[in-house]
């Protein structure tokens, strides 16, 4: 079955991209979010395999939607979409419970190597 | 790099292999009888375990044949159906020949390569999957040298001491397994060795998360670079290096990192200590080998062991409790409740001795890793040492050697650091270049006695009261009251060090005064003697295990607290009006000696109501000397099972643990030296 992604980022372009490269590579994007709030309320809901989140988001950072899902369910596979410069950033994202991250401006294979490590497929 | 040696797990090996695969032989006759998915999948893992096993050790016959044992019952996984009684005979041949293949092993008797029936497997492997089997990897930088014989009627395990090594041994020890725990609580260590790739784009996040997934699945040691770096990104070539120390074993560390995208694992290898100083005479040659003997063990998690203990404390608890209540009974029927209550005491503490000696573990297994730290410290600071080791076999409860392990490298650190002199102020002594340092382990009664002794320049008594008075922590009436050897101990007071040169390696005098907080934690007791240029010797009285205190209750008020025994030199009654004074403070005479006397209460910090007449003091053991508690009854002796302290009472300082009486009353054991502190 394929795997159900979640996509969150506060930029249309950006979630549309990023859904591109999950759609294209047979995944199934089953939501998007445009800030941390709902993030949190559409992972609950949604139960996803894996989520993207952007770092720096309106109302709630991609950093407290992640600790939030974790508290909720610790097995979530969260990956931090960041850009160079933000290192600090994803570190306090892993600390606070993300699987991985990948750095902007990223290209579709290295999402999906990425991606097929994490989850243990590649 | 040199060969791993991995004498010391043969034992392990063969006993492990041995079970694996006479278990093999019963599932196969099992499996002869019925088609059972069950057996198959057992048989895999046997052959599977056994294999990885013997490529460890670096025997290639015995982990060519259990791949292709492997191989053969994959492919019957695969197509139950093939099963025939010709694959059957032919894996339990093949089992058999692999048990008299490991029995070589452990002989050191040449191993039978068993050419064809490695040919017979590799045919059927290749008849079923219609490939051929991928050749086998076996640990190619490995020696196995066997280990001294066993004295004769002794088969080395767990529980059983092995005979002791000859004066000047290579330091023996119990085998210990590679992967998974240990039985004896030992978690096995791996050199991982890992590159985040030039590609990655932010390496301090990656180094960081790597270093964050290997936390989580043990305790990581000799990180290089250090984490600050780690996280900046400096990484000599996206170069990672660490040990790892995890139950998990060193599929799980792989694991983990194959999970861990832009990262190419380089080695993840068992990490082997106790190689023996190159310097070390190499251990006697024994009568002819005798064979390792098979042991029959199972592991068990130590966690489980101390929840184990935990209930046995429980049910002593318990038996004091209804012994309590019987006190109660109508006399006709006390004498026979109480013949019961003794019978179940008694069976309550055999059983705990018998959980306790499951808990007993060798020395070994923290004096290991000495002699490769002394020869990279003695290089470090241009000292030559030869280090021995003797009576590491001994054993001890293993929370007490968990608790050890520092300090006694801490306490080796300081032989060679400040002890041991250069090879040319040697020379100039009169002394060989090469320092001695002679770690010696002993059963006196109930206790271990360590001895750390050095033949270096010795300690410096006068220097050290100096010390001691320029830092306030004693005055100079005091210090003149001091002999030598009372003044040897002020080098364990917190920041007192007379090393003229503060060196990285032993710290800034820290050292000492925390060893001793530790020795003493765990209800040891730590002496030093020195004699000027000719060297020091640091002994350790252990206890053998920890659980069960001998304690002193005394009563404050309407409270009741616990004293160790172990730290109480003596009680008295007293009139207070009969103190001497000294300096304006009320002194007890004890033996020769005037003992500062203080109010407990007052320690304690709770109300005083000190009772008319003559009060009770107690004298204990404390830094820099003896002091006497004045409290107001001494309610008398009690063995008490020690609890530990929970959060967030174990915060509070001098509190070292918590017991129940008979009467269901708890009581707090107090640790003096903190409450003086």
């Amino acid at each position: 079955m394929a795997k159900r992604v979640l996509v969150v980022d506060d930029a249309i372009f950006m979630r549309n991209m990023i859904k591109d490269i999950f759609s294209s590579a047979g995944y199934e994007v089953v939501g998007e979010a445009a800030n941390g709030l709902e993030a949190v309320e559409r992972y609950k809901e949604l139960k996803p395999d894996l989520t993207t989140m952007d770092i720096v988001m309106p109302f709630k950072s991609g950093i407290e939607a992640t600790r939030e899902i974790v508290k909720t369910d610790d097995k979530a596979t969260i990956i931090m979409c960041s850009a160079l410069g933000q290192e600090s950033l994803v570190m306090e994202a892993i600390e606070a419970g993300a699987s991985d991250f990948i750095v902007k401006p990223f290209r579709a294979e290295d999402v999906l190597s990425v991606v097929k490590k994490v989850i243990g497929e590649g | 790099m040199p060969p791993l040696d991995m004498s010391k797990y043969l034992g392990l090996f063969v006993s492990e292999a041995t079970e694996h695969l006479e278990a093999m032989g019963r599932d196969l006759v099992e499996l002869e009888k019925v088609e059972s998915p069950d057996a198959v999948d057992s048989l895999f893992r046997h052959a599977h375990s056994v294999k990885g096993m013997s490529s460890s050790m670096g025997y290639e016959p015995i982990a060519q044949l259990a791949h292709r044992a492997e191989d053969l019952v994959e492919a019957l996984r695969k197509e139950p159906y093939r099963k025939s009684r010709e694959l059957v005979d032919l894996l339990l041949a093949a089992a058999d020949m692999l048990l008299s293949q490991v029995r070589a092993a452990g002989e050191g008797t040449a191993i039978d390569p068993a050419h064809a029936l490695l040919e017979s497997l590799s045919q059927h492997v290749t008849l079923l999957t219609g490939s051929a089997p991928a050749p086998t990897r076996v640990a190619t930088n490995v020696v196995v040298t066997r280990p001294a014989p066993t004295a004769p009627g002794q088969t080395p395990g767990a529980g059983t001491p092995s005979a002791p090594p000859a004066p000047g041994a290579a330091p023996t020890s119990e085998p210990v397994p590679a992967e998974p725990q240990g039985p004896l609580g030992v978690l096995p260590r791996f050199a991982v060795r890992l590159r985040v790739l030039p590609t990655c784009q932010a390496p301090g996040v990656r180094a960081f998360l790597v270093h964050r997934r290997l936390s989580m699945l043990g305790n990581l040691f000799d990180l290089k670079p250090p984490l600050e770096d780690l996280k900046a990104g400096r990484l000599p070539d996206g170069r990672i290096a660490l040990e790892i120390e995890t139950s998990g074993g060193g599929d799980a560390v792989d694991q983990v990192l194959r999970n861990i995208p832009e990262v190419e694992v380089t080695s993840v290898a068992p990490v082997v200590y106790g190689q023996p100083p190159p310097s070390a005479p190499a251990a006697p040659e024994g009568p002819k080998p005798v064979g390792v003997e098979p042991q029959r063990s199972v592991r068990v998690r130590t966690d489980l062991l101390d929840l184990v203990l935990d209930s046995v404390g429980e049910l002593m608890l318990a038996t004091a409790r209804i012994r309590e209540l019987a006190k109660g009974l109508p006399e006709a029927h006390r004498p026979s409740m109480e013949e019961g209550i003794y019978r179940v005491h008694q069976l309550v503490r055999d059983l705990h001795g018998k959980v306790m000696s499951v808990r007993m573990t060798p020395l070994s297994t923290i004096t290991d890793r000495l002699p490769r730290a002394a020869r990279d410290l003695a290089r470090k600071m241009g000292r030559e040492v030869d280090l021995v080791i003797a009576g590491a076999e001994i054993e001890l409860d293993r929370a007490i050697l968990d608790e050890l392990a520092d300090p006694l490298l801490h306490i080796l650190r300081n032989c060679i650091d400040h002890g041991l002199e250069t090879p040319e102020q040697r020379a100039a002594a009169s002394k060989g270049a090469r320092g001695r340092i002679l770690i010696t382990v002993r059963r006196a009664r109930d206790r271990v006695v360590v001895e750390i002794e050095d033949d270096g320049r010795g300690m410096d008594a006068a220097k050290l009261k100096a010390a001691a008075i320029a830092r306030d922590q004693i005055t100079a009436e005091h210090a003149a009251r001091l002999t030598d050897r009372e003044a040897l101990m002020l080098a364990c007071l917190p920041g007192v060090s007379t090393a003229r040169d503060i060196s990285e390696i032993s710290g800034r005098g820290v050292g000492m005064d925390a060893v001793k907080r530790v020795v003493e934690g765990v209800g040891g007791t730590l002496e030093l003697d020195s004699e000027r240029g000719r060297g020091t010797r640091i002994t350790l009285r252990l206890p053998l295990t920890v659980a069960v205190v001998n304690l002193l209750l005394v009563r404050l008020g309407a409270e009741i607290y616990g004293l160790p025994i172990t730290k109480v030199a003596g009680a008295m009654e007293m009139d207070p009006q009969s103190l001497s004074q000294s300096l304006g403070e009320p002194m007890l005479p004890h033996g020769t000696a005037l003992v500062p006397v203080r109010e407990l209460s007052a320690l304690l910090g709770v109300a005083q109501h000190p009772p008319k007449g003559p009060r009770p003091y107690v004298v204990m053991e404390a830094d820099p000397g003896r002091v006497a508690l004045a409290v107001d009854g001494l309610l008398g002796q009690e063995e008490a099972v020690l609890k530990p302290l929970a959060k967030p009472l174990d915060l509070v300082p001098g509190l070292s643990g918590v017991t129940i009486l008979g009467t269901g009353r708890p009581v707090f054991i107090l640790d003096v030296p903190r409450l003086l502190a």
